[in-house]
């Protein structure tokens, strides 16, 4: 009997032994139902767990097949060709777009077979040979750089990987193959590494280049005990160049000079190193004649009229040579005194070639050491201004130009010459031009007489600083009527920014200052320039007159400035008089004025009192 | 120790054995809420044992021997030789208080000689794993605490603990038992497996499940209950417990049964915080496997009983009110199967309750379960 039914008979018993039927049907009933409850509760759990089995492995299966669609686009989509094969029969499985591409041949082409049934023979056996490694020994074989074996474009560069993916039992299963086309890349890295290498412009080294070339060199030579030769070149007259005919043309011209260096310098390394500098590596163990001969040869072709783009134009070269061991064993040494002869080729006028000697670089030191004491010569009052007087031809005094002078504590008066380049090289000279503008004005505005009184302005005010503005200024504070006032300028201010420049000068004359071309009959002379602006004055350089007595061309040439100046009607100064001769000279010939030692030199205002109409006596015992 | 049983029924009032020689220091009672709420018991029990401790609950049944009963309170006294008896309890103002509720009661607990602590708490106002944990977090894991949360039917409404006081809601009663001859064991065990997938809770607060893998899990309960079943919720889902899997402690049988319904916002509400984020089986159970982890639950207790005793022993069952509901007529098998592994010495009373408090075998640390038969067995030592 059944537990439960002999518990609910025991249950519905009496003391008596009677059971109790009705009791005993009601409990048998119950547990009939509670066995059905139990029965309808489990058969639904088991109904709806299956359904939820059932959709539990759905989702599962629609999330594997999500993930696969996720995978098989990228990898369809990545520009790396993928590729699977059956490990056990190298059986193509797997092939995306960027393989097709490589092997240049539609899937399906490949799908199913083995290389051998695919490529060429040769091919195959590589395949297979590289397969069988991965496969035997587990591990991924990585090939950089390589040519692809097989396909349209075997110019192609590759890195290719191959792997072994297992089973769940550790079998090998599939062989994947990466094929990642790197030709780009690599022609890229090329050229960037040329970029960093070569200068843009000529395609020549840069100075990058050039200080690995030398240090290799040096060590070499160190090692082999042998020579060899460090020049530096600087084309002359380039900036000019780039200045009249532009950027185009002077880019141009560069390059063909850069030509004309690379093809003379046959077999030496050429580099430029920034603007119109270049710098050459003669090979081991040349000699110092050879040298030369070369060095000698790269200024005569360089320096041969060249047409550029319809323009005839010249350059020079200029070359500096320090040679090792000689002239220094180390890298900074050896550039430094080549650069030291460099510049003493163009302090000599240019196209030519310097050895360096001990005696340059002192030279060159102390132009370092001049320039750095400039920077302090403002403020310490080392500066004074000196006036020369000009007069007319039957020697009545019209006017003064003013001349700066360095009082250096320790060297003396500096000449001009040797700073005012120094100053226009660091832009000094802006300072120093409108402190010599402001003195002249000011001492000008104390004479009783209204002489005038000329004052220099460099090329480099013109084009730093608010020049206009600044004497405008000067004018007001000092009190100078504008008409006294008389600056001189170059050729150099015109040159380069034309415009700006042609535009700066009306509006000062447009204030009552007069302009004069100084230094005429140097330089390039452009008659443009006298057309282009009506000068008030025209200077003809001292060159000319000293050699009046000497060379019959420089009388002409004063004849012929002075007969066009004539008729343009601009007054002519001649400069550096010095002889009664020479006066009579340009008397003769109509010339306007005169400044010279003949009419005095220049000096401390105090020595020409007299002539700006300051009563000395009364000076002195006022 | 010695032990006189007692019971009451409408029909004749109190009644039992013989009584006890010497004065009870504890009386222990359960009974259903409709008999013991408003005191008259308890005061008739105070009249009979007028110092003794007198701590009792509501139930989802009364368990004597190897019977069930609903309509009689059952009660034993206990006289103890060499035993101490404290009896601490407080009034919980919330749940979220319980933590600080069970290490209060534990602390005026302690003491060197403690041998071992008996909780009775309010069934429905009290989070029990937090209450457990205020006790263990002040009396350490080692010292055996045992227990069970009243009952109240299948109807989940009301619960009520008495202690030394007419039975009310929302109380906390301790009994703390003292000195070396003092002997506890206790046993617990389910008996249900789990099944169907593995659930995400996706969305909990507290005890109250929000969602699972994304659904309100009234949903899940009412497809798995049948419409008929469904409106008996939440009596009826005690019937589906839930497994929590705590990723930390892989072998923590975590069991859930639900207690409360919100039918508008389709949320149940546990016996015992649901962690987010944390995985949730449903499980099931036929009456043999349930019967079967009864008897479990009996053997650990009566094995953990070690040496000579001297006097009666006395077996606590606490089982799950959700067992019942399963079970039905068969429920008496549970009790069949934990008497056969007890033996015919041991006196065994208890109750079907709404949680129960013992360490299980795997991790013996006390713990709050549901859906399982615990045993508690004290004894006084011979000698």
């Amino acid at each position: 009997m059944h537990r439960l039914l002999a518990r609910q008979i025991r249950q519905t018993t009496d003391e008596a032994g009677q059971v109790d039927l009705t009791r005993l049907g009601e409990l048998v009933s119950a547990a009939y139902e509670e066995s059905d409850r139990d029965r309808r509760r489990t058969d639904r759990a088991i109904k709806l767990m299956i359904e939820e089995l059932e959709q539990t492995h759905k989702r599962a299966e629609q999330n594997l097949l999500r993930a696969r669609e996720f995978l098989d686009s990228i990898i369809e989509n990545i520009p790396i060709a993928v590729v699977a094969k059956e490990a056990k029969d190298s059986r193509y499985v797997l092939l995306n777009r960027a393989c097709e591409a490589f092997y240049g041949m539609p899937r399906e082409d490949m799908l199913g077979k083995t290389p051998d049934e695919i490529f060429p023979k040769e091919v195959a056996r590589l395949i297979n040979e590289v397969d069988r490694r991965v496969a035997d020994n587990g591990r991924p074989i990585v090939v950089e750089g390589h040519r692809f074996e097989f396909g349209k474009d075997l110019d192609r560069v590759v890195n290719s990987r191959k792997l072994l993916i297992r089973d769940g039992d550790g079998a090998p299963q599939y062989l994947v193959g990466v094929i990642e086309d790197v030709t780009e890349r690599i022609t890229n890295e090329a050229r960037i590494d040329h970029l960093a290498h070569h200068d843009a412009l000529t395609d020549l080294p840069n100075r990058s280049a050039f200080n690995g070339a030398l240090n290799e060199r040096l060590q070499h030579a160190q090692e082999a005990l042998t020579g060899f030769a460090v020049l530096s070149l600087d084309l002359d007259r380039f900036k000019e160049v780039n200045d009249v005919f532009g950027h185009p043309v002077g880019d141009m011209l560069m390059r063909a000079a850069a030509d004309r260096l690379a093809t003379e310098a046959d077999g030496a390394f050429v580099a430029r190193i920034g603007g119109d500098e270049f710098m050459i590596l003669m090979p081991d163990g040349v000699r110092r004649e050879e040298v030369l001969a070369i060095a000698g040869r790269l200024v005569e072709v360089v320096g041969k009229e060249l047409e550029v783009d319809d323009y005839l134009s010249q350059v020079g070269l200029s070359v500096g040579v320090a040679l090792y061991p000689d002239d220094g064993i180390d890298a900074a040494t050896l550039l430094a005194n080549a650069e030291s002869a460099l510049y003493r080729a163009k302090r000599d006028g240019g196209g030519r070639v310097r050895f360096f000697e001990t005696e340059m670089d002192r030279e060159l030191r102390d132009r370092r050491l001049l320039q750095h004491d400039l920077r302090h010569a403002l403020e310490q009052n080392q500066l004074l201004v000196h006036f020369q007087p000009q007069a007319r031809m039957d020697g009545e005094v019209t006017g003064f130009e003013a001349l700066v002078r360095w009082n250096h504590p320790t060297r003396g008066l500096v000449p001009p010459d040797q700073f005012i380049s120094l100053a226009e090289e660091n832009g000094l000279i802006v300072q120093i031009g409108e402190w010599v503008l402001r003195e002249a004005c000011r001492e000008a505005a104390s004479w009783p007489r209204p002489l005038q009184v000329a004052v220099n302005l460099s090329p480099v005010q013109f084009q730093a600083g608010d020049l206009e503005r600044s004497i405008h200024q000067i004018l007001l504070e000092t009190g100078l009527a504008p008409t006294r006032l008389e600056v001189e300028i170059t050729e150099g201010v015109l040159i380069g920014d034309f415009t700006r420049a042609l535009g700066l000068l009306r509006r000062l004359k447009a204030l009552g200052i007069r302009i004069a071309m100084d230094d005429f009959g140097t330089g390039y002379s452009s008659l443009s320039y006298l057309q282009s602006f009506p000068f008030d004055k025209i200077k003809i350089d001292r060159s000319f007159i000293s050699n009046l007595e000497s060379t019959p061309q420089s009388a002409e040439i004063v004849r012929a400035v002075l007969g066009l100046a004539h008729a343009l009607n601009i007054p002519v100064v001649a400069e550096g008089v010095e002889t009664e001769a020479q006066r009579t000279f340009l008397e003769r010939e109509a010339c306007d004025e005169m400044q010279g030692f003949l009419v005095g030199r220049p000096d401390v205002i105090e020595r020409y009192l007299d002539l700006v109409g300051i009563d000395v006596a009364r000076l002195r015992y006022a | 120790m010695h032990i006189q049983y007692l019971h009451w029924n409408a029909a004749h009032g109190w009644g039992g054995a013989k009584a006890l020689r010497e004065p009870a220091q504890l009386v222990l009672y359960f009974g259903s809420r409709e008999h013991l709420a408003g005191g008259e018991r308890y005061r008739e029990l105070r009249g009979l044992y007028p110092r003794s401790h007198i701590v009792g609950c509501t139930t989802g049944g009364q368990i004597q021997g190897d019977d069930i009963n609903d309509d009689e309170i059952i009660a034993v006294a206990l006289h103890f030789a060499r035993t101490q008896v404290r009896l601490v309890h407080e009034v919980i103002e919330s749940r979220d208080a319980s933590r600080a509720c069970g290490a209060g009661l534990a602390r005026q607990l302690a003491g060197t000689d403690l041998a071992g602590v008996f909780v009775l708490s309010d069934g429905l106002n009290v989070n029990g794993s937090e209450l457990i944990a205020g006790i263990t977090e002040v009396l350490g894991s080692d010292l055996p605490v045992t227990g069970g949360l009243a009952g109240d039917g299948t109807r989940l409404e009301q619960t009520l603990v008495g202690a030394d006081g007419e039975p009310s809601t929302n109380r906390v009663a301790a009994i703390g038992f003292y000195g070396r001859s003092f002997r506890i064991a206790h046993g617990c065990a389910g008996g249900w497996d789990v099944f169907g997938p593995r659930r995400k809770v996706t969305k909990s607060a507290g005890p109250v499940l929000v969602q699972l893998d994304g659904e309100p899990p009234l949903d899940l309960y009412s497809r798995y209950l049948g419409e008929e079943d469904a409106v008996a919720m939440p009596g009826s889902g005690l019937a589906f417990p839930l497994r929590i899997h705590d990723e930390s402690a892989p072998d923590r049988q975590i069991v859930r049964s639900v207690f409360a319904v919100d039918r508008d916002a389709r949320t149940l509400t546990f016996a015992a915080d649901i962690p987010e984020g944390c995985t949730a089986q449903l499980m099931r159970a036929n009456f043999d496997s349930l019967a079967a982890g009864a008897g479990e639950a009996g053997r650990q207790a009566r094995s953990a009983l070690a040496g000579e005793i001297a006097g009666d022993k006395l077996a606590i069952l606490v089982s799950c009110t959700g067992r019942r509901r399963v079970m039905g007529q068969r429920t008496q098998d549970e009790l069949d199967a934990v008497g056969a592994e007890l033996g015919d010495d041991v006196v065994r009373i208890g109750f079907y309750s709404y949680g129960e408090i013992a360490p299980p075998a795997a991790t013996g640390r006390c713990e709050l379960h549901n859906q399982t038969m615990t045993v508690t067995m004290i004894a006084e030592a011979a000698g």
